[in-house]
Order: structure tokens, then C-alpha cells, then sequence
């Protein structure tokens, strides 16, 4: 495992015995990218099923805007390309902070993401259905990848010049 | 000039945006769903969250839909839209060397490094308008054929990454690289002049109207003063990873993706001083898909720095190429300016009368 979190998550998750296969990064990633309907029926089923405490909201979703430095290749400084739309939400799971910030202005799959990525962290039990979710988005990113690839590759020119 | 405001016509005014409702909400065809437009209408979409500022692909295609399919007046629903919203933060700087090409073509080399991909593109296709049947009649020319035996995997994009390097390599292209990293010139927060850094002209161009950016270069660029021939070192299309710090951690972590497409360009110095050897290089980035923005953006950016002054090119580029601030005035011009007018009127009068001719 590389880039792990320090600190009391990190021991409590130790002391549990069981293995961090993401880390908190990856994981953030793959619920940001994940669609509306894979993560908020997931977080619906975990609290419906007392798996989790009942979160606190620290950070309710709020949507805004991030901006997009970019580092140009000329003189290589930043300047700023533009604005990007995300949603933003902060959550607490019996003392585990979650966090999710993701593309859009999806409030409820923005509370979702903060509340699977503080259960992952607080709960082993439950880091298991969350780790599953965000293999199925990485495979599914992977395949879509590829496939375009394939796609794009069909179109790999070689001119010939006349002479 | 003064302006002076107007009552009355509130019921006309009503009626009137009734009509708009009628023609957005009334007729007999299919409501248009939002995927339909992000999907269908894609380059659409693209331009007006370039230049609205805000990359929101289904804020835009809202704005697609209100505007009945006005670009300019979509940029503008955007960008208003936009400015209620708070900024969160900044993203961690992207380096488009990272950026997957979803297509990639080098005009100025037949084999560059990495290879060139059309990627989906109608460039070497015939543009005459589609008299073919309605409907999904011609999805059978969809299946893309399979292509070489290329790697599975995507090919790292630092294959194909450094076009200006042959150049560099061979001494043609000065070193302009700025080891000071100074913070980006914000547009949004300060008015961008003539003399303000380079960052603040690439974001007005990034978010520049299409339209006026495209014809500014047209008719800087085929000036007589600029003789040398233009020619792109490569023009990208791909995702750029939006990239923030994570607020527990402290480590970098990717939140979301957007589209972009980059161009960068070069023209010979054509004068002998002060340095008519070598090359000058322009860059161009813009959200979503939009080449002729890029390469019209990097063109520009290499006119300003060679000569920012003559025809107040800089000024041009800073001020003038805002869709929604020309289309805003543009607009203004239609509403009462009954005061102004007879102002302007009977000064017109009085200066004639004070030259001898009737008042």
C-alpha cells in the first residue's frame, strides 16, 4: 500500500487487522467518479442497515466552482483556463472525517461520496462494499478507456509525401 | 452619455416574454432533453462553456436550450449563472504533457514523436451537407474499423508531448521559460489592460468569443507585416484532470476531467534584428472542443508577443474579444434611449445652428 494515511484512522484500521487497498486518494477519485445511481443507493443500504453510525454533516453539499490552473509550456507559468462546476461536502462518521468533492451540481451523490469515504475509513465492515463499488467504477473507467483507444488507434495516420 | 429610465409597458413586456415561452415551451416536436444536446450537439455545448467561463456540460446545455440555440446568448445565461456561484478553491497547476489525446495531429511534421491520430475528425472528408435519410439510417458507417497493432494500453502521452523539442534541440526557438512562477492574472477579479502579465491574455482568449477571436486572427495574421508563414506544430484534443488538495491528507487528488483542446504554433521571425534566425511560438488552450479557438488563440498569442502595439493588437486581444460583454451592449442598444437621442439631437441642432445653418 503506498500513500497512506497517518493517524488515528490510520491505527484504528490497523488494530482492526484488516488491509487498506486503496488509499484515501484513489478512493476519493473513484467515488468522484462514480455515477449518481452506484453511490447513493450504497449509502442509502448503509445506513438503512445500521452499518454505519449515523453521520454528521460538517460541510453540507454545497455546489461551486474550482478554478483550472493550467501551466503552459511557453514560458512555462500558470495562467487560469476557467472555472470548473463541483459539489463539496464534509461529513463525520463516528469521528472519521469523509469528504467527496465531484464534478457537477449533484448534492445528494456529493453527501454520498462524504459519507462512503468516511465510512470506508471508520468502519472495516463496511470498507469492503465501498472497495468493491470503486473496483467496479475503476473497471469500468478501464473499459472505457480502452475502447476508445481501440477507437482512436483505427485513426493512426502515416502520410506519404509526394515527391 | 446618460441614461434615464422608463416606466410603463408592463403588460406588453409580459405578453411579450409570453411569446418567448410559447416558441421555447409550444410546438408540436419532442421536448429536447439535455443528453440529447450534450450528446448531439456537442461542439454547442463546448463553445459556450469556453466562453462562459464555467465548464458545466449540462449548465450549458440549460443554456443551449433557454437561448433557443443562441450561442452567444447561452454564454451569457453561463456566465451570469456563474457569477452567483462561490469559488471553492483553485486546482493543482495541470500540465497538459499529462493529457490524453484523443486525437493528435502534427501539421508541421509527417512523423512526429508518438505519432499523429486523427482521432474523430472530418478534416480529409468531403463538407457537403447530409441529404441522406432521417434518422439512424446511417449508423451502419459507425463501426470504426480496427486499427494497427498498437499497444493495448494507451501510449503515455510524454511520447508525443514535446513538439517545439526539434526545434529547441536544432537552436531555432528562444528559451522563454520563466523560472519565477508568478501567480496567474486573474480576469475575473481585475480588468485585464494592455501591460498586465501574459497569463491574464491567455485566460481572455481562453474564454473569447469564438467568432471575434477567429477574425482577429485572420486579419492580423494574413497582414502584410506578417508575411512569414503560420504553421502548427501540433493541435490536441484530450482530458485534462482537475486535480485538487485532498483537505485531510494533504496529497493530491483528481475530482474530475475536462475536455480541452491545445494548439501550439510557429512563425519564422521574419526580420533580420533582433533575431531573424529562429522561430517565434504561440499556445492556445480552450475548453471542450473547439480547434479553431485553439489555433486562432495560439496565433494571436504569438502576434502579441512579437508585436503587441502596432493596430493595439494586446488591447484588442484584453478587451474587445468578451462574447457577452459585445453581445451585453449589442443588446442594450435596443432598450428606450429617448432621453439620449433628443439630447443628442439638440446638440446636433445647436452646433449647426452656431455654424450659420438653420436651426
Amino acid at each position: 500500500m503506498t500513500g497512506r494515511e497517518t493517524g488515528p484512522v490510520h491505527n484504528r484500521l490497523e488494530g482492526a487487522g484488516v488491509p487498506d487497498t486503496l488509499t484515501r486518494e484513489r478512493r476519493c477519485e473513484l467515488l468522484a467518479a462514480a455515477e449518481h445511481d452506484e453511490i447513493v443507493p450504497l449509502a442509502e443500504r448503509l445506513l438503512a442497515d445500521g452499518a454505519t453510525p449515523p453521520p454528521t454533516v460538517v460541510k453540507a453539499p454545497e455546489v461551486g466552482m474550482v478554478v483550472l490552473q493550467v501551466r503552459e509550456p511557453v514560458e512555462e507559468t500558470r495562467f487560469y483556463l476557467g472555472e470548473v462546476l463541483v459539489t463539496e461536502c464534509s461529513v463525520e462518521v463516528d469521528g472519521v472525517p469523509g469528504w467527496c468533492m465531484r464534478a457537477d451540481d449533484d448534492r445528494v451523490a456529493a453527501l454520498a461520496g462524504a459519507l462512503l469515504d468516511a465510512v470506508a475509513a471508520a468502519s472495516p465492515a463496511a470498507r469492503a462494499e465501498v472497495d468493491a463499488l470503486c473496483a467496479a467504477v475503476a473497471e469500468r473507467r478501464a473499459a472505457e478507456d480502452a475502447a476508445e483507444w481501440a477507437d482512436i488507434t483505427a485513426t493512426t495516420v502515416a502520410f506519404e509525401e509526394l515527391t | 452619455m446618460g441614461y434615464s429610465g422608463v416606466r410603463g409597458g408592463q403588460e406588453a413586456i409580459e405578453a411579450a416574454e409570453r411569446l418567448v415561452e410559447r416558441a421555447r415551451f409550444g410546438g408540436h416536436s419532442r421536448w429536447l432533453e439535455l443528453d440529447q444536446i450534450t450528446e448531439r450537439l456537442g461542439p454547442a455545448v463546448d463553445r459556450v462553456m469556453g466562453e462562459g467561463g464555467l465548464w458545466a456540460p449540462h449548465l450549458a446545455a440549460r443554456a443551449v436550450r433557454q437561448s433557443q440555440g443562441d450561442l452567444l446568448e447561452a454564454a451569457q445565461l453561463l456566465r451570469a449563472h456563474r457569477s452567483t456561484l462561490p469559488r471553492l478553491g483553485y486546482s493543482l497547476p495541470a500540465d497538459t504533457a499529462e493529457l490524453p489525446a484523443v486525437r493528435r495531429v502534427a501539421p508541421a511534421h509527417r512523423n512526429p514523436p508518438g505519432g499523429q491520430l486523427l482521432g474523430r475528425s472530418a478534416d480529409f472528408t468531403p463538407r457537403l451537407l447530409d441529404l441522406g435519410p432521417e434518422g439512424p439510417a446511417g449508423a451502419h458507417t459507425c463501426e470504426v474499423p480496427n486499427g494497427p497493432d498498437l499497444p493495448h494500453d494507451r501510449l503515455p502521452e510524454s511520447a508525443g508531448s514535446d513538439p517545439e523539442a526539434v526545434l529547441r534541440d536544432a537552436g531555432l526557438l528562444p528559451d522563454r521559460r520563466n523560472t519565477d512562477d508568478p501567480e496567474p492574472y486573474d480576469i475575473t477579479r481585475a480588468p485585464a489592460r494592455p501591460g498586465t502579465p501574459r497569463s491574464a491574455r491567455l485566460s481572455a482568449m481562453a474564454r473569447a468569443e469564438t467568432g471575434s477571436l477567429t477574425h482577429l486572427w485572420y486579419t492580423c495574421g494574413r497582414s502584410p507585416r506578417h508575411q512569414s508563414p503560420e504553421i502548427p506544430l501540433e493541435l490536441r484534443r484530450g482530458r485534462l484532470p482537475l486535480r485538487v488538495t485532498h483537505p485531510h491528507t494533504g496529497r493530491p487528488v483528481t475530482v474530475a476531467a475536462v475536455q480541452v483542446t491545445e494548439a501550439r504554433t510557429v512563425r519564422p521571425i521574419a526580420r533580420p534584428r533582433p533575431d531573424g534566425t529562429r522561430f517565434d511560438l504561440g499556445y492556445g488552450l480552450c475548453f471542450g472542443e473547439n480547434e479553431p479557438k485553439a489555433l486562432a488563440m495560439a496565433g494571436l498569442d504569438l502576434l502579441v508577443h512579437r508585436d503587441p502595439h502596432t493596430d493595439r493588437l494586446e488591447q484588442k486581444v484584453l478587451i474587445a474579444l468578451d462574447g457577452p460583454e459585445a453581445s451585453g451592449f449589442l443588446e442594450h442598444l435596443k432598450l428606450p434611449h429617448y432621453v439620449d437621442f433628443r439630447s443628442t439631437m439638440e446638440r446636433v441642432q445647436a452646433v449647426r445652428a452656431a455654424a450659420g445653418g438653420r436651426a
